[in-house]
């Protein structure tokens, strides 16, 4: 158990023979061919030692912060106050308490509660970091102890400090090489703002939050990390209020910091910022957002250039900006953009066709080709569906009646017109609250109305040909449960809530205007004939 | 012969397909279905199937066969014959299948490799920093986690998910670990443990009591495991809980530094994603696309494996053809459901036709010794039947001989042979149309058509004018084989080139077309590398001639066009119109339609009001429809429920079902005394009532009533309205 010292040596000398049984290196070992760092017995930074300087270069504005929290840490001997992290996602917090221990060469413990989504699997993980438990085939990838109530936890916790504590000095009183020299253990805990979300995840915020009370030892440090802000924790809070530190978001100086830092080109790189970054900072100011979107795009920025390591003059920024200026708008709309991987010889073929689509996005909206395969039954009821949520119910008897016309809708108009006022103004209202929700048999109803209509065009259409031939359409009708079914599993229906008055299951579509009208046109369906728009 | 194939009865509609329909919820119109008759022998083992063959063939048993063709033993025979034409077909289906998701699968593999080079690139980790509980690699800005979106291009997710199986087997084939998880496992009810569950089943090979993530890296970290990638292929993710996926993304991306992970996602379309994962999961995924093929290129795979190029000595008729096509279009657009309507017709044809058992001996290398000898063992009450049969019964001439059979058949099989080579000819100029190969195939198999064409024939030698008239008509009616031939004439010389190439490797067998098409391709070439030659010069003479060119008449163009014409009329002239067709082709739509189409609540509706026609009771007289007391309730219920209109007043409807429960039995105790009887009244009173409610939920149940709302207490709704 006791590293850094001789014998662990030994253990990693002899690593090539995979059978041993001491407890710390049954742990079936890696391939030799890794280099083997040294194995601590719990997280302390094996990596480099970061000077005060590096630290600080590596971590662009956060400067305050880092300050802040070494004065909190104190020297590796004195106890610290817990501290609450907080501040906006991808604003550098686990980054910045993972560099400052890197720096400090202090032992930690870290736990995130998102891979620990449960009680049990958190408690375990800081206990087993503590004494120093590797899981292993042969006891079935076991935790050390097994603990699943917050009471138990401050035990085992107790003990298992206490114990590294002394297994800690004990290490340094033998051995003569002092990698650490302090006693403080720290616990870090983060995205903790999880926990809200568990089952009785307020009480075991209170425990996390009450931790230095319960223990009422003196060598452990604490440290929570949190997207929500304090208020959120303000109930938890018992005796001890642990101090804040927030992390603001980052300004555009220190976006670019960023993004600068290990840059293959800076010269280039700073040119294509000076570009990108105004733009779309309006839009988001999340640098994990910004370093997704610039990827592709200093991509794209790049391919107009003959070498990669050239250093841009005034003419040549000037030639790039206006590259990538068509560029810059699709990317900036875009949200999700799924490629498509090829092998080069497709390659040239697909860049010519982007091209085109450039065009047209820079252009009107293109009206694409559908691009998801439906049975015929099942393009109906999805129109069906759609007009479902987007007409007001009221209308259905005007737009679907049994004679089919028009002439009978303009005749309901002049009689009624302030009833119809009356429907415009509820059509509005649904409107604003987006797809309303229909019970089954409305969406039945409006798919045999349409299917009917169809039928009959295409008896006609075979009365004229002369030749009775099996209607294909002659049974849309069967099995649409079915159908439904398959709509409703590839997310274009969702089934909502049953209706509190009437208990039957409601559903909604989930289907935008242009991919409704786009199945609309595959089955030659006039649908903006009985879309209703005031 | 696979196993699947022979263990099953055949004539049975709840047969497994060779697609693992396990869509427990997808296919309801077999739940409800009746089971045909079949078969009542006891299942033969494979062997002794193979030995009732054998010795059927040996003239000892000649006896036995000097039956009529319903005999048991044709029947074996007939279901031997299913059972080996059967498993033909399914294991052609299964690696057609599997083929054509080879070279996506191919593609795949590479793009694991390159994304996993990369992520070891990005974060250099060694094995024994796996075991440090933080994460590492932070200076990289927001970890993604290297995703492949596998565009199924469809709505409907069934056929994809053997193709998912196959997948997981051919990556770990190639030393990936894989996991194969599916929407189930992403359920709001377990959360994130239920898919971490999961994968630990699948890459530890234990499930710990807990899902604990961490037990992964120290999988991982072991030396057999360590440095290949980990695969994670969800096989339909617009059906996993969207929530429970986006944390299992977040989860993961905040340890990819440690463990290479890569997804593999089955999606619709590539669009979908964007709206179902929130943004914050969505920027932790690089995705790539790759498309599987679509189900019409698997279907066209499909009917040309098995329908065209076989001759598994199974084929379907005009009408199935059409109705199998309408029913993938308009209905279940799915190749599964195709499948097991194929294997339906297959299974219905072989039970109802009696001299089917032929078929086999069809099969053979050399088939027609084997049906010569076949033949001269049938008894004569065989022979007489086959020569019974609608299509030899149009021929007058022929005499009811075993040679006779024998070379009728062989002929059938010759001619199905040419018909395909046609057909797949026809199909290879469909494809630069974009043509689907089941249209080609109905019109094919279309005998009205085939009569119009050959009488268009003997018009054609009167005048050309009126023949392009005719083809005009055809064409504009949408009739794609004479748009073919059309398209022939038209094709430029490159693809002409290589159309007819591939003409001459369909054809091999009829030679003498294949000569035809061997001399056109050869002076097609020779034009071809002419005009290229001449191309050549235009480009160097800057000659503006290049719309001349382009419309030179080409003769070779128009002598395909011909050679096509000639085909057609000669060679495709569809299987029913043949003698003895009955024996390899299927023509019943009206059963596949049944089986495939059920009508449930129809079926129920009519068992509930014609109960004593199937019980056939004593106490029920069938002939007046006067409700008795032995009825079943809700048999009785549904009777008197057809009085009213779409509301049923629930008071009066259970007086009138008190009634007629309670007059038969006053009937048989109207002698007790009445003390008794009193209180057998009020005993009965409450079970009546009893009775009633559960009648009422079966009829719920069955679909054919709504319960009573809160807005009208009193009264049940009917859904269903007449049979």
């Amino acid at each position: 158990m006791i590293l850094r010292t001789p014998t662990r040596r030994i253990t990693r000398s002899s690593a090539v023979t995979p059978s041993k049984t001491s407890p710390s290196a049954s742990k079936p070992l890696p391939p030799p061919s890794v280099p083997c760092p040294a194995v601590e017995p719990f997280s302390s930074d094996d990596r480099d030692p970061l000077s005060l300087d590096e630290l600080i270069s590596l971590l662009p504005g956060r400067n305050p912060q880092i300050h802040e929290l070494l004065r909190l840490i104190g020297p590796s001997n004195s106890p610290m106050l817990p501290a609450l992290l907080y501040g906006g996602p991808s604003t550098g917090k686990t980054a910045t308490v993972l560099r400052v221990f890197q720096h400090l060469r202090r032992r930690f413990v870290y736990a995130s509660c998102r891979s620990c989504y449960c009680p049990r699997i958190l408690f375990e993980t800081v206990l087993d970091q503590l004494l120093c438990h590797k899981r292993c085939r042969e006891d079935g990838y076991s935790s050390a102890k097994r603990c699943d109530k917050p009471p138990n936890f401050v035990d085992l916790l107790r003990d298992a400090l206490i114990q590294a504590t002394s297994a800690h000095t004990g290490a340094k009183m033998k051995s003569c090489s002092s990698g650490e020299n302090g006693e403080m253990i720290y616990l870090i805990f983060d995205n903790v703002e999880l926990i809200r979300s568990w089952d009785k995840g307020s009480l075991i915020l209170q425990i996390l939050f009450r931790i230095p009370d319960f223990l009422k030892v003196r060598n452990v440090g604490l440290i929570y990390i949190s997207r929500a802000l304090p208020d959120a924790y303000y109930s938890m809070v018992g005796s001890l209020e642990p101090l804040y530190i927030y992390f603001p978001d980052y300004s555009l100086d220190d976006i670019h910091n960023i993004l600068m830092r290990n840059q293959v080109n800076p010269k280039l790189y700073s040119c294509f910022l000076s570009v990108v970054l105004k733009p779309f900072s309006r839009i988001t100011r999340r640098i994990d957002e910004l370093a997704i979107a610039f990827k592709p795009l200093f991509k794209k920025y790049c391919e107009a250039l003959t070498d990669p390591r050239l250093i841009p003059d005034e003419a040549t920024k000037r030639r790039l900006f206006d590259y990538l200026q068509p560029h810059l708008t699709v990317s900036m709309n875009e949200i999700f953009n799924v490629p498509s991987w090829s092998s080069s010889e497709i390659d040239k073929e697909r860049s010519i066709n982007q091209r085109g689509k450039l065009r047209n996005l820079s252009g009107e909206v293109a009206f694409g080709e559908l691009d998801i395969h439906m049975s015929l039954s099942a393009k109906y009821l999805f129109i069906s569906a759609f007009l479902a949520s987007r007409n007001p119910a009221t209308l259905d008897g005007a737009l679907f009646d049994s004679t089919g016309g028009s002439d009978n809708r303009k005749r309901k108009r002049k009689s009624l017109q302030t009833s119809i006022d009356k429907q415009d103004n509820l059509a509005a209202e649904i409107l604003i609250k987006g797809p309303g929700t229909f019970p089954l048999e409305r969406l039945l109803v409006i798919f045999q109305c349409i299917t009917s209509t169809v039928e009959y065009e295409a008896e006609e259409v075979q009365l004229e040909n002369g030749e009775p031939t099996e209607g294909s359409h002659a049974d849309l009708m069967s099995d649409v449960l079915l159908q439904l079914s398959t709509l409703c599993n590839a997310s274009f229906i969702c089934k909502s809530n049953s209706c509190p008055l009437e208990g039957s299951t409601r559903y909604r579509s989930m289907i935008d205007e242009d991919m409704a009208f786009k199945v609309a046109r595959r089955v030659n369906f006039p649908l903006s004939k009985y879309i209703y728009r005031r | 012969m696979p196993s699947s194939a022979t263990s099953d009865p055949p004539p049975s509609p709840s047969i497994n397909t060779a697609a693992p329909a396990t869509g427990d919820d997808l296919q309801p119109f077999f739940v409800l279905h009746k089971a045909l008759s079949r078969n009542p022998e006891k299942k033969v083992p494979a062997s002794a199937k193979r030995k009732i063959d054998l010795s059927t063939s040996s003239p000892t048993s000649a006896d036995k066969l000097a039956v009529g063709p319903n005999h048991a033993i044709y029947e074996q025979l007939r279901l031997d014959a299913f059972n080996i034409v059967w498993s033909k077909i399914d294991s052609t289906i299964n690696e057609v299948l599997r083929q054509i998701n080879v070279s996506v699968f191919d593609e795949v593999h590479k793009w694991v490799l390159e994304s996993f080079s990369i992520i070891k690139s990005c974060y250099l980790t060694s094995a024994l920093e796996i075991h440090s509980h933080y994460p590492l690699g932070n200076d990289v800005i927001c970890k993604q986690i290297p995703t492949a979106m596998l565009l199924t291009k469809n709505a409907e997710f069934v056929d994809y998910l053997l193709t998912f199986q196959e997948l997981r087997d051919y990556l770990k084939s190639m030393g990936f670990h894989v996991a194969n998880l599916s929407a189930l496992d992403f359920s709001a009810k377990y959360g994130i443990a239920g898919c971490l569950r999961s994968l630990l089943r699948q890459l530890v090979m234990m499930t710990p009591d807990v899902a604990d993530f961490s037990v992964l890296f120290s999988w991982y970290s072991e030396p057999d495991n360590y440095d290949h990638p980990i695969i994670i292929a969800i096989d339909d993710m617009e059906r996993c809980s969207g929530l429970v996926l986006a944390d299992f993304i977040r989860m993961l991306s905040d340890w990819v530094s440690k463990l290479p992970v890569i997804f593999v996602m089955g999606a619709a379309s590539s669009n979908t994603s964007r709206k179902f994962l929130p943004s914050d999961a969505l920027q932790h995924l690089q995705p790539c696309e790759f498309t599987l093929a679509s189900p019409f290129q698997r279907m066209n795979a499909l009917v040309e494996a098995v329908l065209v190029k076989s001759c598994c000595g199974f084929t379907i008729g005009h009408e199935v053809a059409v109705f199998l096509r309408n029913y993938f279009l308009g209905h279940d657009a799915t190749i599964t459901s195709f499948i097991k309507a194929l294997k339906l017709a297959c299974a219905e044809h072989f039970s109802m036709e009696t001299m089917s058992f032929l078929v086999v001996h069809m099969l053979d290398v050399n088939y027609e010794v084997s049906l010569l000898g076949k033949c001269k063992l049938l008894p004569v009450s065989v022979l007489t039947h086959a020569f019974d049969l609608p299509s030899c019964k149009r021929e007058k001439d022929s005499e009811s001989s075993s040679d006779a059979l024998a070379t009728g058949l062989s002929e059938l099989r010759r001619l199905l042979k040419n018909w395909a080579s046609v057909i797949l000819c026809l199909y290879e100029v469909g494809k630069l149309k974009k043509m689907q190969l089941l249209d080609i195939f109905c019109e094919a198999t279309d005998s009205r058509l085939s009569r119009l064409r050959s009488s268009n024939n003997k018009l054609g030698r009167v005048s050309s004018n009126s023949k392009n008239l005719i083809d005009g008509r055809l064409a504009s009616n949408g009739h794609s084989i004479s748009q073919l031939i059309h398209t022939v004439r038209e094709l430029p010389v490159a693809s002409l080139c290589k159309v007819l190439d591939l003409w001459s490797i369909h054809t091999e067998e009829m030679d003498e077309i294949h000569s035809k098409i061997q001399e056109l391709h050869l002076m097609v070439q020779s034009t071809k590398s002419c005009t290229d030659f001449q191309e050549k010069q235009i480009d160097c003479h800057r000659m503006k001639n290049s719309s001349g060119v382009g419309k030179t008449s080409f003769s070779g163009n128009d002598k395909a066009a011909a050679l096509l014409d000639d085909m057609v009329r000669k060679f495709l002239i569809p299987v029913e119109s043949r003698r003895f067709h009955e024996v390899v082709c299927f023509r019943d739509v009206g059963t596949l339609r049944t089986a495939l189409i059920g009508n449930p609540r129809r079926e129920i509706q009519v068992n509930l009001l014609k109960s004593n026609s199937y019980i056939r009771c004593g106490c029920c007289s069938s002939s007046d429809n006067a409700l008795s007391p032995t009825m079943h309730d809700s048999s009785v219920m549904y009777n008197l429920a057809q009085e009213y209109g779409d509301l049923i007043n629930l008071r009066d409807w259970y007086h009138a079902f008190r009634e007629t429960v309670l007059r038969g039995r006053n009937n048989l105790k109207c002698r007790s005394p009445v003390s008794k009887k009193a209180r057998l009244a009020s005993e009965s009173e409450a079970s009546i009532q009893a009775r009633f409610c559960s009648a009422v939920i079966e009829l719920q149940i069955t679909g054919l009533l709504r319960m009573p709302s809160k807005r009208r207490p009193d009264f049940v709704q009917r859904i269903a309205f007449g049979l």
